[in-house]
């Protein structure tokens, strides 16, 4: 049977909502309506679970699915359940209790019955992972991460360049902090580190999913040994490079211009003024701020004169800075234009950019700051392994606020200084980061559910297009076919919105269950309110429904004839729904994605822009409005979106 | 350079006028013929692009929406149902008369038209057999506009003291026979041709004529046995003289469009009939002769 319960949320949905209109609209709808006062009380949850049986699927009309989904989970045990936020989506952002408030609620729940019919079971399923783990580089990072697997018990392979050199890495590590911090960090590393496996080699290949990559590597003398793993750490750390500036500072051909690393080595007793230059077109990150307050203070305490070219320096601890004007540091804003050596020293034309000034000052000795960037070979081992990079060539991370260790492949972490030059502290406390994420990974068998994407081979051209669309590498081919990966799959339907010929299909939400949404949603509308214009939101259900949830807490008022269409992810939606939704009558259609690159499946927003896009250019050719279409992002920070976005057409 | 270039090659070279026409291929003639696209149920699997052995078709991202717009989706529908739904939303959205085609954003996968190059196209079948959605045919016609583009009218040709020069394929059955019997009978016919024995009329290949016409030959003739009395096939339609018959048609009509009407013939003669073989011969020169000399000359001349 197919019930509906409505929630008066303690007796206050019903002085805004007309339950009673609801009850006589929707009679039809569904067999057995029931109003409960508190649903998220237990006595409200006992009576719900007595009332749902296993042959029971029900509609729930009260708060969002995120407060109430949790519980009613819990106590029923049942999958056939729609849950429509009447709160947050209705009563809460249209508080003025008129007839349309209430006639919003009735269109919701009629298209919680159409979800209904066309709700599937989840699949579950279930792989064994290989309780080993492969980390790649033997810097600070990669040895935290081998030696806590190690006392996590978790098999462990280390593997390193081939002619890894402790000593030569602890001098190229010195930006990371303190020089006695390394070096006892990476001694006490060492001492942990007996047992571990160590190999030297060059990653050959990579095959395989999370939890059984297959991996190949050569050794010196180019024999290939191979490996299962259930995870992966890349930790191949970041080397210091010089910048550009470093010609015109006549670095190599005058023995007065040395890197600012060799000269804290050299520890003279003489003292010197001395230039430390930096380069201002390339942005330093902290920790190279951080490490350049830090040596120049160095060199001022030991008695040099020091001043400083900069641009913008970002540092972890202001103190350093103060510290560096107390012990004598000069900082000069602007850079070098032009360097002379003679015999006595070096003559420096500065442009001072915050006095307006060009002066030429002379010094002994001019130190150029290093800048950081990837090792020497991360495009090559990205490759290999199939993950991206970013811009400035480090190892792209999935989501930098919620997945910092996440690759964009499943099971591959990063660690350390791969992903961003970072502080000896910072990549500690990454390398344990990366550790429990490929621990949790290895640890027991891989248990997931969701709905996914089936493949009807019969109708598939295996035109490979939702291989590309994919950004999960969850679809592959194999023998001419499209193979499904569950273990990678994130449930985000990319692959559904690209393909051509509906041999792909989500559980859930075919194709068809979206026409029959859209037609549903248009009907009920009309019905209950004639000719007033209508407004679809196709909402991810990542950043953007919770958005809009947030709109609803935060009293974000906005016109009723607004629907939230939820979908996995806003790169599910096709040209398809949007055109069914303005052939239905929608007088607007809103896709809504997650903030630019914080896309909760990487690519859906990207994805979701070229989709708007397409369907704007077309519609403008066949002589429709395009601005009819629109396409933008929500995130929980900014309820008030949702009411501009909707708010300026109604 | 493959067989097909260097032929379409020696087309362009001799032809002396733009060409207008499509041309309709016969049933016999193999090997040229033109590929109709129906984008609307095309899923741009790039099946047929991987199928196609001379690289004739490609993929570029555009939907070509004016084809959308006119589709008729058949009862059943497309296969791809995507694209069903797509067109058909289309359509009812429709409001504007002309549309144009429409680019497809750079990384969406799934979209995309296939374009065909009727210069490269062999008509092999090959594409149309590998497409799953049913939107490729192989179509008698010939694209000769495509294929020759714009030419460049070369000036008259004078020539002081012209004679006519053909050359004349024999087939090494009867009609070589024929031509020795005229001899043996004493029979006169103008000097003007160059035999070339070949194994069978059915054996002399395009390429061949226009190599002949290329280097501004007068008349190209074409002799073989009589029909249905080919040494290799007899009467089977396949035969060597029926299908160069064919091949003779195509090539004609291919011939009136870029600017050399009635500069090849073909006829049949058995080996009693040397009578016969020197009417022919007689005929074709006096048709030349008419008709003046070969204006590829004029190009030749241009070119040198």
């Amino acid at each position: 049977m197919k019930k509906l319960f409505l929630c008066t949320c303690n007796k206050t949905l019903d002085k805004i909502l007309d339950f009673s209109k609801i009850e006589k609209e929707l009679a039809k709808t569904y067999d057995e309506i029931e109003i409960v006062d508190n649903l998220c009380v237990e006595e409200g949850l006992t009576q719900l679970a007595k009332n749902v049986t296993q042959d029971d699927c029900a509609t729930i009309g009260a708060c969002t699915s995120q407060i109430i989904g949790i519980p009613v989970k819990r106590k029923v045990k049942n999958e056939y359940i729609a849950f429509v936020p009447l709160r947050e989506h209705v009563a809460w952002v249209h508080p003025e209790g008129d007839k349309s408030a209430t006639n919003k609620a009735i269109v919701l729940l009629a298209d919680a019955a159409v979800r209904l019919d066309h709700m599937e079971p989840t699949t579950r399923f279930q792989e064994n992972m290989v309780e080993r783990v492969l980390v790649i580089g033997g810097g600070i990072a990669g040895l935290k991460a081998a030696t806590d697997l190690k006392r996590l018990k978790v098999g462990v392979t280390l593997l390193e360049p081939i002619g890894q050199n402790d000593a030569a890495y602890n001098q190229n590590s010195q930006f990371m902090g303190d020089s006695e911090d390394i070096a006892e960090h990476l001694e006490v590393l060492n001492k942990a580190f007996s047992g571990v496996e160590r190999v030297q080699g060059t990653l050959e290949s990579v095959d395989g999913q999370i939890g059984s990559y297959e991996v190949t590597w050569k050794d010196f003398k180019n024999v290939l040994s191979t490996q299962d793993f259930g995870a992966v750490i890349i930790a191949t750390g970041n080397h210091q490079y010089l910048p550009d500036i470093s010609k015109k500072c006549r670095y190599g051909k005058s023995d007065r211009v040395v890197t600012l690393e060799d000269l804290l080595q050299k520890s003279s007793k003489k003292k010197s003024t001395i230039l430390v230059v930096t380069d201002p077109d390339v942005q330093m990150h902290q920790v190279e701020g951080t490490h350049l307050l830090r040596s120049s203070t160095i060199l001022a305490r030991s008695g040099n004169t020091v001043f400083v070219t900069h641009s913008d320096i970002k540092t972890e601890d202001e103190d350093l800075y103060r510290d560096a004007r107390e012990s004598g540091v000069i900082f000069l804003r602007g850079s070098v234009k032009q360097v002379k050596g003679h015999d006595s020293g070096l003559t420096c034309r500065i442009d001072n950019t915050l006095e307006s000034m060009v002066r030429d000052i002379a010094f002994d000795t001019l130190a150029v700051f290093q800048m950081v960037g990837p090792t020497a070979g991360t495009a090559n081992l990205a490759a290999v392994l199939g993950v991206e990079l970013d811009d400035r060539g480090f190892i792209k991370t999935r989501y930098s606020k919620m997945k910092p260790v996440h690759t964009t492949r499943r099971g591959i972490f990063v660690a350390g200084g791969a992903k961003n030059p970072m502080s000896l502290s910072k990549a500690l406390i990454s390398a344990q980061n990366a550790v429990l994420e490929a621990f949790k990974t290895v640890r027991s068998p891989l248990q997931r559910s969701g709905w996914i994407p089936v493949i009807d081979d019969e109708t598939c051209d295996v035109c490979k297009a939702c291989v590309e669309a994919c950004p999960n590498d969850a679809l592959r081919v194999f023998d001419e076919r499209i193979v499904h990966i569950p273990v990678h799959c994130e449930f985000c339907g990319i692959c559904v919105s690209s393909c051509p010929t509906r041999a792909i299909e989500f559980q859930a939400h075919s194709k068809e269950s979206w026409f029959a949404r859209i037609e549903t949603i248009a009907r009920t509308h009309k019905k209950l309110e004639k000719n007033k214009p209508f407004t679809l939101v196709y909402a991810c259900s990542e950043c953007a429904n919770a958005s809009i949830d947030q709109a609803g807490f935060a009293n974000k008022t906005y016109p009723t004839g607004t629907y939230v269409l939820q979908f996995p992810c806003a790169g599910m939606v096709s040209p398809i729904e949007i055109l069914k939704g303005l052939v239905e009558g929608a007088e607007r259609v809103i896709v809504v994605h997650c903030p630019p690159s914080g896309c909760h499946h990487q690519s859906g927003d990207h994805h979701s822009e070229m989709v708007v896009s397409l369907t704007k250019d077309m519609l403008r050719e066949i002589g429709q409005d395009p601005e009819r279409v629109r396409v933008t992002y929500m995130m929980a920070a900014t309820p008030e979106k949702m009411q501009k976005e909707v708010g300026l057409h109604g | 350079m493959d067989k097909r270039e260097r032929l379409i090659q020696k087309i362009q070279n001799i032809a002396v006028k733009t060409p207008t026409r499509t041309l309709m291929v016969p049933e016999k003639v193999e090997g040229f013929g033109s590929i109709r696209y129906r984008p609307p149920s095309c899923s741009a699997c790039r099946k047929c692009i991987e199928a196609c052995e001379v690289d004739a078709l490609d993929i570029e991202g555009v939907v070509r929406l004016p084809d959308y717009i006119d589709a008729v989706i058949p009862e059943e529908g497309f296969r791809s149902k995507n694209r069903e739904s797509l067109v058909s939303l289309l359509q009812t959205l429709n409001q504007n008369g002309e549309t144009q085609v429409v680019s497809v954003p750079t990384g969406l996968p799934g979209y995309g038209s296939i374009t065909w190059s009727a210069k490269k196209c062999i008509a092999c079948n090959k594409c149309v057999e590998a497409c799953p959605e049913d939107c490729l045919t192989l179509e008698k016609t010939y694209d000769l506009v495509s294929v020759v583009g714009d030419v460049v009218v070369p000036p008259p040709v004078k020539v002081a003291d012209w004679e006519p020069f053909i050359i004349c394929f024999v087939c090494w059955e009867c009609s070589h026979a024929a031509a020795d019997l005229a001899g043996l009978m004493h029979l006169h016919y103008p000097t003007n041709i160059r035999t070339v024995r070949v194994p069978c009329s059915g054996a002399v290949e395009p390429i061949q004529i226009m190599t002949a016409l290329e280097n501004g030959v007068d008349g190209v003739l074409v002799t073989g046995c009589l029909l249905s009395e080919c040494h290799y096939g007899g009467d089977d339609p396949l035969a060597g003289n029926f299908m160069q018959a064919d091949f003779v048609n195509f090539w004609q009509d291919m011939l009136d469009d870029i600017g050399l009407s009635g500069r090849l013939y073909i006829d049949f003669a058995s080996a009693a009939m040397g009578i016969r073989f020197s009417e022919i011969v007689t005929e074709f020169v006096e048709n030349i002769r008419k008709i003046g000399p070969s204006p590829v000359r004029g190009k030749l001349e241009v070119e040198s």
